[in-house]
């Protein structure tokens, strides 16, 4: 990110502007070292502003406008994650799942287009490059990053294997590749062990996939080598759609551990599988600022925290929410994430107020496609016990139908209003 | 319609958006007064409805139900029912018992004070015009504009989103809302006597009301 688009966001925000003394018209990220925006009141700076990010951010400005909010997250556009499994099968374009932050300007969020290069909690500031933002509560909303050292071969040729988990350029390039394939193709689809983003956003992909290749190309099959030992979400209503793509060839328990992309040739621990189209979904932690920021666990992955404030547990003043937790029974959605990002909201506002933060838990709704008009949905409610989140109650759509789809639409419309409107 | 499109007609996010922007009557808009929205119990509570009802309960989408400025004794009769498995739904039988666990009187409250923002979607003026030479003997109890009878726990239908209309009407019909609700019993007879096409119709015209 250049230092122009710092000044368009110094100039659009209308931050101080005492930082931008010898910042010359090429500019450079040297003469925008030392304080970004003098911080005159209460803020909270909120790091990714994607479904709890953003969320989190817009609700802090909803819930006590007193309170500066300074979102920095690098993307222009917020592309939506869920229903985009929809682009591989040629059922919805990229721009549809596409929108902008300036619903967010409007709740008066302001927003940097930069990455954080660092956090110093001792300091209550984030880095950008050579300048910094102080805060006086932070909300880290990082995402998940792939572990792609787990699998020989794939961080070198990441060109050529492409993930597609986080949607945007990936996914279109995917869509592409499978059109691409010719009819009696073999497309393979690798699934990393639990936890990762979105546990039944492979077997989605693997439905609409299956579904376009029936569709379009009826000699091609496709290939799931899923690392776990079964289908880990919805199982049985996977199952019952997969009964109409018997081109599904499914391999629980075959985790992947390297690619091969000169041979088109993929290994799992016991077997060798050629492919035409090779769909990697790597293994995952949470986004790098997280783990560089010690916000991570033993493990090194996610990212523990209080159940009823997302406060990290190991550093007072930082909330992080979305995929990056762990530790709560609730699965790594975007719903997930967009409730965490209000009730953090919440919590913080009224730290800020000296308040005490209300025992609020988070819901889960999660529709998956399993054809070009039929969805299938799970709803996960739950409440806080001695300070811990419990579930409720896990329920299931009986049977996939157009109604579950039409209500798929419906969440999927409402919630990116939620996040972004 | 090619089968490579979804069935149903996409609005575009950037439209959302742009409606949603319009109906600023969450937290920051009539609960931001005296108090605060921090205080407002009703508020924090429901926290987690926007996902489907949209901003204070106002769905922008056909098939999710807009419950803001419905009558506050018909939520929680919805929110009991769905709870005890008596009206059926996989989304809502496990919200409704979060509901009931956080204070069910608070969030059903938050909801009936909110001002209802008729839904965005227009339907089709025929459709319409046809819904509403068809609706004669709905007036008998939702009222001349549609509004209900919160006395009877009869529900406001104007300006309710059209899909979800549709849907409940089918499955009023199929007895599959509610089944044996003795209270239900007439309006079931009733719409076995009337057509699929036309409930579509009655969907389309009391969306249609403001």
């Amino acid at each position: 990110m250049s230092a122009v688009s710092r000044r368009g966001f110094l100039r659009a925000s209308g931050l101080g502007l005492g930082v931008l003394a010898g910042g010359g018209l090429a500019g450079c990220a040297a003469s925008m070292k030392g304080d970004f925006a003098r911080k005159t009141g209460p803020r909270v700076v909120v790091i990714g502003g994607g479904w709890g990010g953003a969320t989190a951010a817009k609700y802090v400005r909803l819930l006590d406008p007193k309170v500066e909010v300074i979102l920095v997250e690098p993307n222009r556009e917020f592309v939506s994650c869920p229903f985009s499994n929809l682009v591989l099968a040629g059922l919805r374009t990229i721009d549809s799942l596409t929108m902008g932050y300036d619903g967010l300007r409007k709740h008066g969020v302001r927003i940097i287009h930069e990455s954080v290069t660092a956090i110093e909690p001792d300091r209550k500031r984030v880095r950008l490059g050579e300048g910094y933002l102080q805060y006086d509560r932070l909300v880290v909303s990082p995402g998940v990053d792939f572990q792609l050292e787990q699998i020989e071969g794939l961080a070198q040729n990441q060109d050529k294997v492409l993930h597609a988990w986080k949607a945007g350029p990936q996914t279109v390039q995917l869509a592409r590749q499978i059109a691409a394939m010719p009819d009696g193709g073999v497309f393979v689809l690798s699934i990393p062990l639990a936890a990762y983003r979105c546990p039944p956003g492979p077997y989605e992909r693997t439905s609409m996939v299956a579904w376009y290749l029936k569709t379009s190309k009826p000699r091609s099959k496709l290939i799931v080598l899923d690392a776990n030992q079964n289908i880990i979400s919805k199982t049985a209503l996977f199952r019952a759609a997969w009964q109409a793509y018997p081109n599904i060839d499914y391999r629980g328990a075959s985790r992947v551990v390297g690619v091969d992309p000169g041979n088109k040739e993929v290994r799992t621990e016991f077997d060798k599988v050629r492919y035409d189209v090779l769909n990697v979904i790597p293994p995952q932690r949470a986004g790098a600022i997280a783990v560089q920021a010690d916000l991570v666990g033993g493990d090194k992955r996610w990212c523990e925290v209080s159940h009823v404030t997302y406060e990290s547990v190991k550093q007072p003043g930082i909330h992080v929410i979305g995929d990056a937790t762990i530790g709560l029974p609730v699965p790594k959605s975007g719903n997930v994430a967009n409730a965490m990002g209000k009730i953090a909201a919440a919590a913080v506002v009224s730290l800020l107020n000296g308040k005490e933060p209300s025992a609020l838990a988070p819901g889960n709704t999660c529709y998956s496609w399993v054809s070009d008009r039929e969805a299938i949905a799970v709803v996960n409610a739950y409440r806080i016990e001695n300070g811990k989140v419990v579930q409720i109650e896990q329920k299931l759509t009986p049977a996939q139908s157009p109604l579950v789809a039409e209500r798929a639409i419906g969440w999927s419309q409402s919630i990116w209003a939620d996040i972004l409107a | 319609m090619s089968a490579r499109r979804p069935a149903m007609r996409l609005t575009t996010p950037r439209g959302i958006a742009l409606a949603a922007a319009l109906v600023l009557g969450a937290w920051g808009g009539q609960a931001a007064h005296a108090a605060g929205p921090l205080d407002d119990r009703g508020a924090l509570k429901s926290v987690t409805c926007a996902a489907c009802h949209g901003q204070a309960g106002n769905s922008r989408s056909s098939a999710m139900p807009i419950i803001a400025g419905q009558d506050a004794a018909y939520l929680k009769k919805q929110i009991e029912d769905y709870a005890a498995g008596k009206r059926l739904s996989a989304e809502m039988e496990p919200y409704a018992k979060q509901v009931l666990n956080l204070g069910v009187d608070d969030v059903v409250a938050y909801f009936a004070s909110r001002r209802r923002e008729p839904t965005p979607i227009a339907s089709p003026a025929d459709a319409v015009a046809r819904g509403r030479s068809a609706a004669a003997q709905c007036v008998v109890c939702h009222g001349p504009q549609g509004q209900g009878d919160a006395a009877k726990l009869i529900p406001n239908l104007a300006g309710q989103a059209p899909g979800y209309l549709r849907e409940q009407l089918l499955l009023f019909k199929q007895d599959r809302r509610s089944p044996g609700d003795p209270a239900l019993a007439a309006l079931k007879a009733l719409l076995k006597t009337i057509p699929d096409e036309t409930l579509g119709d009655l969907a389309a015209y009391y969306s249609s009301l403001r």
